[in-house]
């Protein structure tokens, strides 16, 4: 090129590249549903596989969204002694148990003061629709403590309209501190042994010094009770990937 | 074991049971064997041959298969004899039969008479000196001795039982299991003896079963599952009430 003046010119240093780290952001969103991962046991690995291609030929049927405990949720089962054969019923998830088929969810919801918990269980043939209306984990694994905690954190509007959201966001974390009716309480939940971190304890600075020796702090080096599911997981992911894209 | 539901939407509980490698060993006359009808030896799962002396190899040696871990007879009538040496299968049973299911239950080793034979025991206080889960008195004045077979602590667990009628929900051809109603003794992967059931009520229930066996070469082709109707499978959409 010729430039007007004569001499070279200027200098333009490349445009710097924009990194989009999209292996990163694509591996992050992945989620496994908790009752595909076999528990540690003398069982045979041909039991689970052969329970894991009965899950996945129902989730090709029936669509089982992705939740976790603290999201809100609508049930609808077929119920033979309704009026209309179909039952629906909203609440909070309080806690997912089991593993393979019969895994279950709890909800719980007050209705007209009456503080409600039912067990659904995942692979049911009954259930006929499960709706997410709000996404948002908490700050623990199980929300038991609901039931003695005061009963406007579990009421939930039962025609409450499903929150939209987008799909790549990621699922927020709640970081609600609940506040619990006068004790006695079901469990002892400020002990460690619960550890629960969603709880704004009111109690005395002696009592929670005084739980804190149920303490066990070896317990978290403890070797026989680490159970590294990385592998396991990956390699099921694959499988669930591969047969519900078929 | 893992949960099965059935159309109308009611919820049971079914245990796996694999069919690994079984093989017809030997066939015993009724002159020979003493009893009422024919015998055939069978035997289970594979194992190494070195474990044993030579002499314990000879039946597997005559029926030209590796050697068993368990071997076990079946009473046979005479039309339903089969050729030493072939393999059984689970397509044998089909969904909707019923089974009795034998096995050596879990062995608790030397146990008290509350737990072996459901005693009562004692009351925890109340001034009981030292006695909380002893048998109490074991016969009375006028007996003047203590009855055989009187209920006592030993060893509890670790014998053959059975469990009678239990129906078959489904057969996995390709992986040879049988799905059977409900518990059935023993821990987890212990070896167990599979019958067709021997109840009154199930006498007539089997209809046209594979008779003597499931021929693996034969012609019949069959699908990797088989279902019983009830059952409610997982290609078919939500259970609705009308």
């Amino acid at each position: 090129r010729v430039s007007s003046d004569g001499k070279p010119p200027k200098f333009q240093p490349p445009p710097k590249p924009v990194i989009i780290d999209r292996k990163t952001q694509k591996e992050e969103r992945r989620f496994l549903s908790p009752e595909f991962i076999p528990p540690r046991g003398r069982t045979d690995p041909l039991k689970h596989y052969i329970e894991r291609k009965d899950m996945i030929q129902r989730r090709k049927v029936f669509n089982i969204p992705e939740f976790y405990v603290g999201h809100v949720l609508a049930v609808t089962t077929a119920d033979p002694y309704a009026s209309d054969k179909s039952n629906r019923f909203v609440g909070i998830c309080i806690q997912r148990g089991g593993k393979g088929l019969g895994a279950t969810f709890v909800l719980r919801n007050v209705i007209e003061d009456q503080g409600v918990e039912i067990c659904y269980e995942l692979y049911s043939p009954r259930i006929q629709a499960i709706e997410v209306l709000k996404l948002e984990k908490r700050l623990d694994d199980n929300l038991t403590y609901l039931r003695d905690a005061l009963p406007e954190y579990s009421t939930f509007d039962v025609n409450m309209k499903p929150v939209s959201r987008m799909e790549h966001e990621e699922i927020p974390v709640n970081k609600l501190q609940v506040r619990m009716k006068p004790k006695p309480w079901s469990k002892r939940w400020e002990r460690p042994k619960y550890n629960i971190k969603g709880i704004k304890f009111e109690l005395p600075e002696h009592k929670m010094k005084a739980a804190q020796k149920w303490n066990q702090p070896w317990l978290e080096f403890d070797m026989l009770r680490e159970y590294d599911t990385s592998k396991i997981e990956e390699k099921i992911r694959k499988e669930l990937s591969e047969e519900l894209e078929k | 074991m893992m949960p099965i539901w059935t159309k109308s939407g009611e919820k049971h509980a079914v245990t796996l049971l694999k069919v690994q490698d079984c093989h017809v060993l030997r066939y015993v006359s009724k002159e020979e064997s003493g009893g009422k009808t024919a015998k055939l030896l069978v035997g289970g799962k594979n194992v190494s041959p070195f474990s044993k002396p030579e002499s314990a190899h000879e039946i597997f040696v005559e029926a030209g298969v590796p050697r068993k871990q368990k071997v076990t007879t079946f009473n046979v009538t005479d039309d339903a004899i089969i050729k030493p040496g072939t393999p059984l299968y689970a397509a044998h049973f089909r969904p909707g039969q019923f089974v009795d299911v034998t096995a050596k239950t879990i062995g608790k080793g030397f146990q008290g008479v509350m737990k072996r034979w459901g005693f009562k025991g004692q009351p925890a206080s109340h001034g009981q000196t030292k006695t909380h889960r002893r048998p109490g008195a074991i016969s009375t004045n006028q007996a003047a001795k203590v009855y055989r077979g009187k209920k006592m602590p030993g060893k509890m667990g670790n014998i053959y039982r059975t469990s009678f009628g239990l129906k078959v929900w489904r057969i996995n051809t390709k992986h040879d299991i049988i799905y059977v109603n409900g518990s059935v003794p023993g821990h987890t992967n212990c070896l167990v003896k599979v019958r067709d059931s021997k109840l009154p009520t199930y006498k007539d229930c089997n209809k046209n079963p594979p008779f003597p066996t499931f021929f693996a070469d034969g012609d019949e082709e069959l699908p990797e599952d088989l279902f019983d109707e009830e059952i409610f499978q997982f290609t078919d959409p939500s259970v609705t009430y009308t």
